[in-house]
């Protein structure tokens, strides 16, 4: 009798605490062994690119909105640079790791994710789309980007994401080594 | 026959105890009721509630601590997670430790990132601490009035001109001015305080809730069931005794 009190308690506790579990933030990458994988061990200085005139209405253009920062930071070594982004995908920031070489995206990542659902956009399956994607005269990806279902803000907000960074890309003095 | 009397008396009394107590709470359902249903024509659904007491029940509570540190001219203040330029609330930023101005931009440290704000406001950069240091940022301050310095579990970091680098600095050289919250104008502190608890609900929710009962919560609605169901039951006392006195002939 007395175990199946202790059982009924254990599976009360696990139910409740099951709501933080479920919000709890997913990292699977951190910027360091981002940076390490980008740029094989050995992570240049970063550099500034600050969002203001033409870039920063051609962003707004691309995300729908302004980015939440007037700045951004980026790593670049032979015409490869690397770029750390955020972006909301239904309430929280999505933060994605993408690198971009030749005006190519060499990688992308998701490197940390809040929301409670529509986790899958983390998985390899999906941002492999994203490899090799480069930008059409109309700013848009010259991919098709198959969405999954109960995830579409987070496929959007990655696919924006992917067109910010290759914009920026070229923006940068990064393009200029390729 | 005594019996029935007695039987009918009391049940007078008893509707006409539950009619006079009912009567307030059908005048305040009627009142309300009628504004409730001109709420646009009187505008009470532009016109909102900003008592203390009203704000508190609705859960629109004042920040437990204002932390305020001058930045230049202006005021960087820590109101629970949230960040204000003077009463302009500008960003989000979890345990507030301190604020400074190095001369261009303005820097505001919580325990875990570093934000930069230009005058207005406006949020140039988020810096996640973790990359840099391990432990938490425990103060925030300036050497030589340019440098942002940062001391983290007891060591101390310094940013490079545009805070892009951070490097670990020799604490045994001349420490830098960490800086403490100060009091802000009172002014300041209330205009914080009202913008941290927003606007409080409009008048036509006030009277929606009061109306409904859910003002006071579960309880409240259960309580007004039961005043309902008192109704209900006054409209059939109130028939059987009509009818018995028809029956008797001396209609009362």
């Amino acid at each position: 009798m007395l175990k199946a009190w202790r059982k009924s308690f254990v599976v009360l506790v696990l139910t409740l605490s099951l709501p933080a579990l479920v919000y709890a933030d997913t990292v699977y990458e951190t910027e360091l062994e981002f940076l390490t994988r980008a740029f094989v061990d050995s992570p240049p200085e970063p550099n500034l690119l600050w969002l203001s005139g033409d870039r920063k209405s051609t962003v707004r253009q691309l995300l729908g909105h302004d980015y939440a920062a007037l700045r951004l930071r980026y790593w670049c070594q032979a015409g490869r640079s690397a770029w750390v982004l955020n972006e909301i995908g239904k309430e929280l920031p999505i933060t994605v790791g993408i690198i971009v070489e030749n005006n190519y995206i060499k990688n992308l990542r998701v490197m940390t994710y809040r929301e409670n659902r529509g986790g899958e956009v983390a998985t390899p399956a999906f941002t492999d789309q994203f490899v090799n994607a480069e930008l059409e005269d109309n700013n848009r990806l010259n991919v098709r980007i198959d969405g999954i279902s109960g995830a579409t803000l987070s496929v959007q907000s990655l696919t924006r994401l992917a067109t910010m960074a290759l914009f920026l890309h070229t923006e940068s003095n990064c393009s200029n080594e390729s | 026959m005594n019996l029935k009397k007695l039987k009918s008396s009391k049940a007078r009394r008893l509707h006409r105890s539950l009619g006079a107590g009912a009567s307030i709470f059908v005048l305040f359902m009627v009142l309300s009721g009628l504004a409730i249903n001109h709420s646009n024509g009187l505008g009470l659904d532009q016109r909102h509630v900003s008592q203390s007491f009203l704000l508190d029940w609705y859960g629109l509570g004042k920040p437990e601590k204002i932390h305020s540190f001058a930045v230049g001219d202006d005021w960087l203040s820590f109101a629970g997670s949230q960040l204000y330029l003077n009463e302009k609330p500008v960003a989000t930023i979890s345990d507030g430790v301190g604020a400074v101005f190095n001369g261009e931009i303005l820097i505001a440290a919580g325990s875990n990132e570093l934000l930069l704000l230009d005058h207005d406001g406006n949020l140039i950069e988020r810096i996640p601490w973790v990359p840099i240091g391990a432990a938490p940022i425990e103060s925030i301050g300036l050497y030589d009035n340019t440098i942002v310095s940062v001391k983290s579990a007891g060591q101390l970091w310094q940013a490079d001109t545009q805070l892009l680098n951070w490097r670990q600095a020799d604490d045994s050289s001349a420490g830098p001015l960490w800086v403490t919250s100060e009091a802000a104008p009172d002014d300041l502190q209330e205009a914080v305080t009202a913008s941290y608890r927003g606007e409080g609900p409009s008048l036509e929710r006030l009277l929606l809730d009061l109306h409904s009962g859910r003002i006071f919560g579960t309880i409240g609605v259960l309580v007004y069931d039961l005043l309902a169901l008192a109704l209900g039951f006054l409209s059939i006392s109130g028939l059987v005794l009509w009818f018995r006195g028809r029956r008797n002939g001396k209609p009362k």
